[in-house]
């Protein structure tokens, strides 16, 4: 981008800003020199938290006017390119963001009930967590489940289970988000074949799903395939949902992820962006025009303490994007150049070590989501999370700080209220600019794809995992209650919810009451489908939704394809450890 | 002849995979000198015990995050017992309970570190472990 020096208009002639530029030459030497010779600063230096950029003591328009910065260029109005200023031109005097919790524990009516009391409770909606044999694509009573079936989240083994968990006020309900990455296409039609049950009108609602395998892959590791088929998988639920639930969002690139896995701002943002070219790549390739699909690309991140690059990694976040899709892609709608992202305070900035502390912690990240803008959706995770899985207590604190920051501090009043701030806009600018740097390395290695293969994102990563660890033991880096106040002889006592063997045993149960029910023929029939079109590259997701409808496990259904496709198990380096 | 190096196998069991922890403590072990040999993720307690015999590893740690601890680990010391190797030392990291802590240490489990735990003291401990041990 060309960036102009302003010019000198008759208001603000070019010898104002010399007569500010020797003012500020004056206050160092008479105002502040004078008191840091009494008294010396508190650091030797000071950075940001994750980027370790230096802070300046003292922003002034002359930062901005060293980095060239153009309002109409930089900012310009919300609700138009770059979008930095928000995506919706009204903010939120319109709408506040939508609340969301993450939740989904036990067997499906064990969720079914705790899901409808939060709705009640007046959340919009709701993202459901599926327990570890779910998302690794085993039924419940295959021998690696044994001790987590039910446990992170709900277990769905059959078309039953989803049929259970999906029992919901639907009146109350606008956003449904499943995560269920590897066994995608499973999860997908296993919702699809529940919603024809239940009656339910799949254009009454909005489902997201992340079918994010890319960062399972950098980060996460819940994977199944090797990389190429799990972005193959990936690609043919966008084509699926696109072509025929277009109000749905088929893909959300969670860079969340990579930050809880320690990325620092700059790799998240530039390894989440190259992962949503390598999707947007291969649907293309499908027959589309960009135009068609990168509205439906939707992101979620998280944030971290430090409260200004949290909000400069936010606004930085949309115009990024903008840019990507005007300046690589030629897309020309507003809706592919305007970034959809979700955005949720972290729960990697949370502590296990005196956690009531991380109310407020909590309360802070919820504050820089709404200070940072546009992101249409927040969720707010629980204190306790960083100790176990949450409380009910801790559910209903989220919902109440969410409400705190929304109708007690006014900062939801305004549009986009920190711009023009010398700090912000100079970090926002430095974020940019190197999210692009860092985006033009992984093109030289082939894209995202191959820096997932090559193990290039996993070992970057690493790094940035173990500097972390050794700034907060070496103490450069200060936590309340891990290294900084800390109370002697601590005892953790907070209430944590648990679920006992009784869900796994009534779990395993009804999976063998369905396999005892089921028409056997027809699941041999449906599933030697599902190897045809996964041994070939016609879209997997309608014959599985065959297989699905016929109470194939999903076991079963993951099985057929890790015989065609083969299991992913990285080495030591690839895997970053 | 070089002083042989520390030989730690580091494990994940089961559907557990939450990798930081593990990456983390790789790291600081290799820094203070020992070796370090990761099995990936998705170990049954049986594969892990093949993994420390063949890497003839003095050391297994084993890192749990989901809470299925007690699923897994007494398999695996039940498994070093019958191939008579349960000499290795066995530590365990992650969020552990305390209940579950208490009840791992009475199976055999060495020293379990949570959440908070500093590195360099892991490495202190192998290492003074394995001064004690004579070797």
């Amino acid at each position: 981008m060309k960036r102009a020096k302003p010019e000198p208009t008759p208001d603000n002639p070019e010898n104002a800003a010399a007569t500010r530029d020797a003012e500020e030459k004056r206050w160092r030497r008479d105002m502040l020199d004078p008191a840091l010779a009494e008294q010396g600063e508190r650091q030797e230096e000071f950075r940001t938290q994750q980027m370790h950029w230096p802070v300046k003591d003292l922003y002034t328009p002359k930062d901005l006017e060293e980095i060239g910065f153009d309002y109409m260029e930089d900012l310009g109005f919300p609700g138009e390119y770059p979008y930095t200023r928000g995506t919706n031109p009204a903010g939120y005097r319109q709408d506040l963001w939508k609340m969301l919790q993450v939740t989904g524990f036990g067997t499906a009516n064990d969720s079914a009930e705790r899901w409808s009391k939060m709705l009640e409770q007046g959340l919009n909606g709701f993202i459901i967590e599926y327990d570890l044999p779910t998302t690794n694509g085993y039924d419940s009573d295959h021998p690696l489940a044994e001790g987590e079936v039910a446990r992170a989240g709900t277990a769905i083994d059959t078309l039953a289970d989803m049929e259970q968990a999906l029992d919901l006020p639907w009146d109350k309900l606008q956003h449904l988000n499943s995560v269920c990455n590897a066994p995608q296409p499973v999860n997908l039609a296993m919702i699809l074949a529940a919603l024809e049950k239940r009656g339910v009108e799949p254009a009454s609602f909005t489902l997201q799903m992340s079918n994010a395998i890319l960062i399972e892959y950098t980060c996460v590791g819940r994977y199944i395939y090797p990389p190429r088929h799990g972005l193959r998988i990936a690609t043919d639920c966008i084509e699926y949902v696109i072509r025929n639930h277009p109000n749905w969002i088929p893909i959300s690139v969670v860079s969340a992820q990579l930050y809880a896995a320690r990325a620092t701002p700059v790799q998240e943002l530039a390894f989440g962006f190259s992962i949503a070219m390598e999707y947007l790549d291969a649907t293309l390739a499908r027959g589309f025009d960009v135009d068609e699909v990168a509205p439906y690309w939707s992101f979620i991140t998280g944030l971290e303490m430090d409260f200004f690059e949290a909000i400069a990694k936010l606004r930085a976040y949309r115009k990024i994007w903008a840019r990507l899709m005007k300046e690589r892609y030629g897309a020309k709608k507003a809706e592919s150049l305007r970034l959809r992202l979700m955005s949720s305070p972290g729960t990697t900035g949370l502590t296990l070590q005196q956690p009531l502390n991380n109310i407020a912690r909590l309360g802070i990240q919820t504050l820089a989501c709404a200070l940072g803008g546009g992101a249409y959706a927040i969720t707010t995770p629980l204190h306790d999370e960083a100790h176990a899985l949450p409380s009910e207590e801790a559910v209903r604190v989220g919902i109440a700080v969410q409400n705190i920051v929304a109708h007690e501090t006014g900062v939801a009043d305004t549009v986009d209220p920190l711009a023009g701030s010398y700090l912000v806009e100079s970090m926002t600018r430095r974020m940019e600019d190197e999210v692009f740097a860092e985006i033009a390395k992984v093109d030289a290695l082939g894209g995202a794809l191959a820096a997932i293969e090559s193990g290039y994102f996993q070992k970057e990563l690493a790094r940035s995992q173990r500097a972390r660890y050794s700034e907060i033991e070496d103490g450069t880096r200060k936590q309340v209650g891990v290294n900084h106040l800390v109370q002697p002889g601590e005892k953790r006592s907070i209430e944590m919810f648990k679920l006992g063997e009784e869900a796994e045993r009534l779990q395993v149960k009804q999976l063998a009451r369905v396999r005892a029910d089921r028409d056997e023929d027809l699941v041999t029939k449906t599933l030697e489908r599902v190897r045809e079109a996964a041994s070939g590259d016609e879209n997997l997701v309608p014959p599985i939704l065959e297989a699905v409808k016929a109470y194939a496990t999903q076991g079963e259904i993951c099985d057929v394809m890790r015989d065609v496709f083969g299991v992913y198990h990285p080495d030591s380096l690839t895997a970053g450890v | 002849m070089a002083e042989r190096k520390i030989r730690v196998l580091l494990a994940k069991l089961g559907l557990d995979s939450h990798t930081v922890g593990v990456t983390v403590i790789a790291g600081a072990l290799r820094d203070a000198g020992m070796e370090v040999i990761y099995t990936g993720l998705r170990q049954t307690p049986d594969m892990v015990v093949q993994a420390a015999i063949q890497e003839d590893a003095d050391v297994i740690g084993i890192s749990s995050l989901s809470g299925a601890q007690m699923q897994h680990i007494p398999k695996v010391l039940a498994r070093l017992r019958e191939e008579s190797i349960d000499d290795k030392l066995v530590v365990v990291g992650g969020v552990i309970p305390d209940e579950d802590a208490e009840a791992l240490q009475i199976e055999g489990v060495d020293k379990v570190f949570t959440m908070g735990a500093r590195t360099g003291d892991i490495a202190v401990y192998i290492r003074e472990w394995w001064e004690q041990q004579g070797r």
